[in-house]
């Protein structure tokens, strides 16, 4: 038995999780902010806290992200797709398409029947394709992102918006308020034209099922059920979704990707 | 007789009076700003008041930009292409390239005699407009009409690697903790704007005599930039916010004269300066 450590740094959220052998048994969650050196010490440490072990205890880490390399204790480095790829296989074997919805850009990923990446392709790093276009229109509306997918649920009448820029729709969205389009409508506005961006870089590589969709963006259920109706999908939904790719990279630690794929081969 | 451009644009409203030679007899901006966009009559009523006039000694008024639609004592509509095209031609006479920047789109014009030949625009992403420097300005705590000036003592231009503003304004905040120098960062983000509205520009071909105008041409980083950029002399109006305004002036004498010539009588609104209703006629 021995345990393992993923770090994943990304542009606004820092994510860890310790791993026994393969069982996830410990997570942290915390905002990037500007140092991200001192994020990714700040995450070792409480998980190694949740756990009462010491850093010795820790067999191997592996970091991941944007900010990988500000992890200046992990052995090594892994491309987030390989370790999102890594992780989706964990939780869902069955998975051959994986859609992560991160902060700054969307990656939808292809796996084969050994959980191997066969063919990627990532959004360009525009807010309007990504996570942060929710971020964004959240806090135009004064809501909390947990409570964006349950509140665009209750839309009839989502609003189109009339750019694919972020920038842009957070204005279209305050004139939208100011009128007294309800908060609803322009949530699931946004859900939709997030949805729509997501549905083309999902064909540019084409969807085979099962699909899995993680990252931040799995967390606004709304925004899961849009994109399924958009492609007409079933999307299997980890619990937590924000951690797969921080899994993915303990799962590395554990076993690296070469000895992963003889072994399934 | 008097004619009136009215240019309501994403950012600000502009009103140009001239009289029938084409001698302007005022000029007035104002913001026109999120929910505020019913202050065309406003802008107007200064715009008559500095020229001694009311509005019935007007002829013919003309509205342009991107609210043009919504000014109801306005008698016609005419895009802001070829209002822009008309306003520079008339201070430029030698231009083939006009360059527009506005706050929240980006238009390259192709003029040929004073006549819009083509064009492109970008109004679709706010990283090639004006915005992106509004939005960064924010972020950096400055006023946008001070970029231009701090920019003239970088000592060099910090390259910005994100497109998106929304990343952009991240990546300054990264830029500021590192403690690099904000004037190294503001003359970036000129570099970062003229270079994508210069990729713009040259789809189109570019041809002395090029002028810029809109809001963004007033900030002189920003002309500097542009002028690196294209690898060409840049002419700028004395008031480049205006042309678009001028231009539906000046189309507003032609159409008159021209109908009047041949003898027919133009409809008019009604001579009320009456709040516009921005969004009344769009069905969301």
């Amino acid at each position: 038995m021995s345990w393992f450590m993923g770090i994943d740094i990304g542009s606004a959220y820092s994510k860890g999780v310790i791993t026994k052998d393969i069982e996830l048994v410990a997570s942290h969650i915390i905002l990037s902010g500007t140092n991200y050196r001192a994020s990714a010490e700040t995450i070792r440490a409480e998980l190694i806290g949740k756990l009462n072990v010491t850093r010795n205890d820790i067999a191997n880490t592996v970091a991941t992200g944007s900010g990988a390399d500000n992890v200046h204790f992990a052995s090594q480095k892994a491309s987030d797709i390989v370790c999102t790829a890594r992780g989706i296989n964990n939780v869902f074997p069955q998975a051959r398409t994986v859609i992560d919805v991160a902060s700054q850009s969307t990656r939808v990923i292809r796996l084969n029947e050994n959980g191997l990446v066969t063919n990627f392709t990532v959004s360009e790093k525009c807010a309007a394709g990504s996570g942060r276009f929710i971020e964004v229109i959240a806090n135009v509306l004064r809501i909390k992102l947990a409570d964006f997918g349950p509140l665009a649920a209750r839309s009839k009448s989502p609003i189109t918006f009339s750019t694919g820029c972020a920038v842009f729709g957070e204005s279209e969205a305050i004139t939208r308020i100011s009128e007294g389009v309800p908060k609803e409508d322009i949530a699931a506005g946004v859900n939709k034209a997030l949805a729509g961006k997501i549905s083309s870089l999902v064909k540019k590589i084409r969807l085979e099922e099962p699909c899995a969709i993680c990252g931040g963006g799995a967390l606004n259920t709304s925004l899961v059920k849009t994109i399924e109706d958009e492609l007409n999908a079933h999307l299997l939904v980890p619990q937590q979704p924000q951690l797969i790719t921080a899994l993915g990279a303990a799962m590395i630690a554990a076993k690296p990707a070469t000895s992963h794929s003889s072994k399934e081969a | 007789m008097y004619f009136a451009g009215v240019d309501i644009g994403s950012t600000m409203t502009k009103v140009v009076v001239t009289g029938k030679a084409g001698d302007l007899l005022s000029v007035i901006k104002g913001p026109t700003g999120a929910g505020y966009r019913q202050l065309a009559n406003e802008v107007m009523r200064q715009a008559l008041e500095q020229a001694g006039l009311r509005i019935d000694d007007v002829s013919y008024i003309v509205a342009t930009g991107y609210g043009r639609l919504s000014v109801p004592f306005a008698d016609r509509q005419i895009t802001e292409l070829s209002c822009h095209a008309r306003g520079v031609y008339s201070l430029f006479p030698g231009v083939r390239t006009a360059i527009d920047i506005g706050g929240q789109d980006a238009k390259c014009l192709k003029i040929d005699n004073g006549r819009l030949v083509s064009f492109v625009m970008n109004d679709k992403c706010a990283a090639g407009t004006g915005r992106f420097l509004e939005v960064t300005a924010a972020t950096l705590g400055i006023k946008l009409e001070d970029m231009g000036e701090i920019s003239l003592k970088a000592t060099r231009k910090i390259q910005i690697s994100n497109l998106c503003t929304i990343f952009a304004q991240q990546e300054v905040v990264a830029l500021l903790s590192r403690g690099e120098k904000l004037e190294n960062i503001i003359a970036g983000l000129h570099d970062a704007l003229a270079s994508r509205v210069a990729a713009l520009a040259r789809r189109l071909g570019i041809e002395p005599d090029l002028v810029l105008t809109g809001g963004v041409a007033k900030n002189i980083g920003m002309v500097k930039a542009m002028k690196e950029s294209l690898g060409c002399e840049i002419l700028v109006p004395e008031e480049p916010l205006i042309t678009g305004a001028l231009g539906a002036a000046i189309l507003a004498n032609q159409v008159y004269v021209k109908a009047a010539a041949a003898g027919e009588a133009l409809p008019t609104k009604s001579r009320r300066l009456e709040k516009a209703t921005f969004f009344s006629q769009e069905s969301r």
